[in-house]
């Protein structure tokens, strides 16, 4: 793959992220693939943090392994990253800032410019040193400055005309520097893409299908959902902040219960917290959407890490049993296709569905050539016409696909008390002042069961709810879901280039599973299991589901994303050692 | 105890009341604030399908099934968030919360303050029998000090909570307290509290004459006197001076009546979405509305 590392790092507040943000749309114009991600720590000012941007001729599906060209703001950015560096690789310094004594300049090239001077001079504010190095790095890849020009205009021009000014002086000054020159060929293919984050394309897909209704408390990184939805209030979906996880919920079932798309979102401290409500909503089958995009835990763990260590929480959260559907999504499409999809599920399931993100998925930047309007249908399920009461109205009737009309306040004529506690078809308790007695007794059971239906029904219906397969006839699979995938798919490629024929099983849909047709697919393979955390859980899953036991894992759990080229290598050490 | 003459007079209007037996204690107070709660909505006369009552868990949260409107029992604690919810989604119900002491200001507590600042237009009912009903007599938060009650058994050492002084502080626009012995008074705080736009919460008097024998309904009565008209609820400092006679006579004198009233922009009126319309009503995004925000991303 012909493609290029780029590496910002320095201090937080230091406004790596802005500047980042402008190369990878200026690529992402000129026809390039763009994949970022960033490392941070959960403080505000100071730490070290970096900001790693591929560009590539070709779709990468990880920010890439190595550095080709790194901007090193400060001492720390110079020591923390000296390791990653390719042979040839590029090192544009502040001379007054960090010195690159340890590093030899036959290796390396190593390129001095006073970034802090040139910002002070071009626009006297020290933050635009990062313009000024960004401007740098499109000199060294041949990019076109007017380019960044026009991004500049289009993302700054609601601040006025002095900031979209010193922005571009400041990376003028950068591209013109003496010395800086073309040293790296990428060649675009003309299309314009998009670039964003997995929790971008996940809100911005929920309000195509439908959202009307998202509460939330911060906690990252979900956080940045609920920034879309706050910053967007006027295209028409309302956001509302809540003073907890269990009221962000609780909010979500009053707003779904009354006939809004509804969804909420947090990370696994705020699920932990909402974990009571997530019975309720099975229960009373309100048709909820939750995000938990998790992080490393436990507890308050790495805030700002990833980990995929909440599967089995997410899939078994709460007392008792009822329907409920987890999905996790594996590339940007799908991060944008899960909102319709989970509010089309939730209401034609009645009850709630979990969507399981990470801070990888949800924070890397991807570029996408488009997104699949066409495929956002929206569908609200089975609501009953006024006046099917009749007399009172059965909201919970005993419907043999266990899915029942329902009716929403203000629908006259269909009156019915929804509860957390076990009911009759009306919705009348069943509560324990009956006990014993057999008219109730059985229709706890009938209740009960009439819930559970609404799984076979899923299954018979929807085609989802089975892993995809590439490459079937490959010697080895990988099995991963979720945002494992990405890395999955690029260490495939990696590996079919040294010869190594390895396919690939991902998973979308966790909850439920079609047991029969998920063991004909991974029946007779040799699998490797592919997940970030320490117990399997995937593993545990298919165990379960399919009682096929994957032996050979590689698990990662330091809260670092597992990369395509490091995935590669540790699918060699699993097939040298395959049990 | 309710006494016949007290029963509100429910002949002339539709009734709301679903016929279902009550699950109450015989003389349990609730059963007078659900004959209030007909009343007021029978003297309002909401159309029925248009009423939500949402519930939290507890004896006095068996609210919902004495009424044939929409209702919800929802989880100990948690009425007022789900009853925000429905209410932000479809801003023509009329929503009223009903719940208990426990509920409302022991595991639901948090919600309340943050209720009384946003000022959504709700009516909460909170029946204070100052005791855990349903679990079998535990001390709640507005159990008094030194309260016998079976996680008390030698008398409980922490002081009560104020949920009036609480809510007038917390923001709360409409805050009234009424006694259970006296429904008629009840029914027509609990009329005003719907009529009143935003956030409005009536704490009631209301006893558990099966684990509360403290707080019965004598030990009321020799105690409650109604507010007069020398009292002007306008003036927030003298409603807090009010809401606080209970604690400063020693609790020899319990004022009942509206302590508060203010009126303030609701939540709603502010809110960019819901001002054009009720959610449920506004349309799914276009085709275009999507490619716009899209677009932002290029
Ligand atoms: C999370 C949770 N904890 C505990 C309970 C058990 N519980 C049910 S009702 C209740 C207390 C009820 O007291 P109150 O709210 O004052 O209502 P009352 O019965 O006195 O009317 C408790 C502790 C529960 N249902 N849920
Ligand atoms: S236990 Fe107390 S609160 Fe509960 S119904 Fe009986 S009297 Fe009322
Ligand atoms: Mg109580």
């Amino acid at each position: 793959m012909t493609s290029i590392n780029v590496r910002i790092a320095g201090a937080n507040g230091d406004g790596l992220e802005s500047s980042g943000a402008l190369l990878t749309k200026v690529a992402a114009r000129n026809g390039l693939h763009v994949f970022a991600h960033r490392g941070y720590q959960s403080i505000i000012r100071g730490g070290h943090v970096w900001y790693q941007i591929r560009l590539s001729e070709q779709k990468p599906w990880s920010y890439g392994d190595g550095i080709d060209i790194l901007v090193a703001l400060n001492q720390d950015a110079v020591d923390y990253q000296k390791s990653r560096l390719k042979d040839n690789a590029i090192v544009i310094y502040d001379a007054g800032k960090a010195d690159v004594d340890a590093l030899d300049p036959k290796k390396y090239r190593l390129v001095p410019i006073p970034l802090l001077d040139i910002a002070m001079k071009t626009s006297g504010d020290a933050i635009m040193r990062n313009v000024v190095a960004i401007g740098a790095v499109m000199g060294f890849m041949g990019m076109d400055i007017r380019e960044l020009n026009a991004v500049v205009d289009s993302t700054f021009s609601k601040k006025g005309q002095q900031v979209v000014d010193s922005n571009i002086k400041a990376a003028a000054a950068g591209y013109n520097y003496e010395g800086v020159k073309k040293a790296y060929d990428l060649k675009g293919d003309g299309k314009g893409r998009y670039v964003l984050d997995g929790n971008t394309a996940l809100a911005m897909g929920a309000y195509a299908g439908g959202c009307k209704f998202y509460a939330a408390y911060p906690m990252t990184p979900a956080t940045s959902i609920m920034h879309w939805f706050a910053a967007h209030e006027a295209k028409g979906a309302l956001f509302k902040q809540a003073e907890d996880e269990i009221s962000a919920i609780m909010m979500t079932i009053g707003a779904a219960h009354a006939g809004a798309r509804a969804m909420c979102g947090t990370s696994g401290g705020g699920f932990s917290l909402m974990v009571e409500a997530l019975g309720f909503a099975g229960m009373m089958e309100a048709p909820i959407v939750v995000v938990d995009s998790q992080r490393t835990g436990p507890s308050t763990g790495l805030p700002s890490k990833t980990e995929q260590a909440d599967l089995l929480f997410a899939m078994f959260a709460s007392q008792g049993e009822f329907p409920r559907i987890v999905m996790s999504p594996r590339t940007m499409e799908e991060c944008f296709k899960a909102g319709a999809d989970a509010l089309n599920l939730a209401e034609r399931y009645q009850c709630p569905v979990i969507i399981l993100m990470d801070q990888y998925i949800s924070e890397h930047i991807e570029s996408v050539e488009d997104f699949d309007l066409g495929s956002v249908k929206i569908d609200r399920g089975k609501i009953a016409t006024a006046g099917a009461g009749g007399g009172r109205f059965k909201r919970y009737e005993l419907a043999a696909d266990g899915i029942s009309p329902r009716s929403m306040p203000g629908m006259p004529g269909l009156e019915f008390v929804a509860t957390s506690y076990e009911h009759d078809e009306y919705g009348d308790l069943v509560s324990d002042v009956r006990s014993g007695i057999d008219e109730h007794v059985e229709m706890r059971r009938k209740m009960n069961d009439k819930r559970m239906r609404k799984i076979d029904t899923m299954l018979k219906s929807e085609t989802i709810f089975v892993p995809n397969v590439v490459d079937d006839g490959a010697g080895y699979h990988l099995v991963t879901f979720g945002s494992t995938t990405e890395s999955a798919t690029e260490a495939m490629e990696i590996l079919k280039q040294q010869g190594i024929s390895v396919g690939l099983i991902s998973f979308n849909y966790l909850l439920p599973l079609d047991k029969e047709k998920t063991k004909r697919i991974l029946s007779g393979k040799k699998l490797i299991d592919v997940e970030c955390n320490f117990t399997a859980q995937l593993a545990q899953v298919i165990m379960l589901n399919t009682g096929i036991e994957i032996k050979n894992r590689i698990l990662k759990y330091d809260g670092e994303a597992i990369t395509g080229e490091e995935l590669a290598q540790k699918v060699k050490d699993a097939i040298a050692n395959f049990k | 105890m309710v006494t016949n003459e007290q029963q509100p007079n429910a002949q002339a209007k539709q009734s709301y009341a679903s016929g279902i037996k009550p699950v109450w204690c015989p003389g349990c107070g609730d059963h007078s604030v659900s004959m209030a709660l007909n009343k007021a909505l029978m003297e309002l006369g909401i159309e029925k399908s248009k009423v939500l009552i949402v519930a939290g868990i507890g004896c006095s949260s068996a609210m919902p099934h004495q009424f044939s409107t929409y209702g919800v029992d929802s989880l100990h604690g948690r009425l007022l968030p789900m009853a925000v919810g429905a209410k932000l989604a479809n801003g023509d119900l009329t929503v009223i919360g009903t719940g208990g002491d426990g509920d409302g200001y022991g595991i639901g507590g948090g919600h309340l303050i943050h209720m009384a600042r946003r000022n959504i237009d709700i009516t909460y009912v909170v029946m204070n029998n100052e005791i855990y009903g349903l679990t079998t007599g535990q001390a709640s938060p507005t159990s008094m000090m030194g309260a016998k009650t079976k996680s008390t058994p030698f008398g409980d050492i922490e002081y009560p909570l104020n949920p009036l002084t609480l809510a007038i502080s917390a923001g709360a626009t409409y805050v009234a307290r009424g006694f259970a012995g006296d429904p008629m008074h009840l029914a027509e705080l609990i009329k005003n509290g719907i009529s009143h736009k935003g956030f409005s919460i009536i704490d009631v008097l209301s006893p558990c004459v099966s684990f509360n024998t403290l707080n019965t309904y004598d030990w009321f009565r020799q105690r409650v006197y109604k507010l007069d008209q020398s009292h002007d609820p306008t003036n927030r400092e003298g409603a807090l001076a009010k809401a606080l006679e209970c604690e400063e006579s020693d609790y020899k004198k319990m004022p009942i009546g509206l302590f508060y009233r203010n009126e303030k922009p609701t939540y709603s009126e502010m809110d960019m979405v819901i001002k054009k319309g009720a959610l449920i009503a506004q349309p799914m995004p276009s085709g275009e509305e999507i490619r716009d925000v899209i677009d932002e991303y290029k």
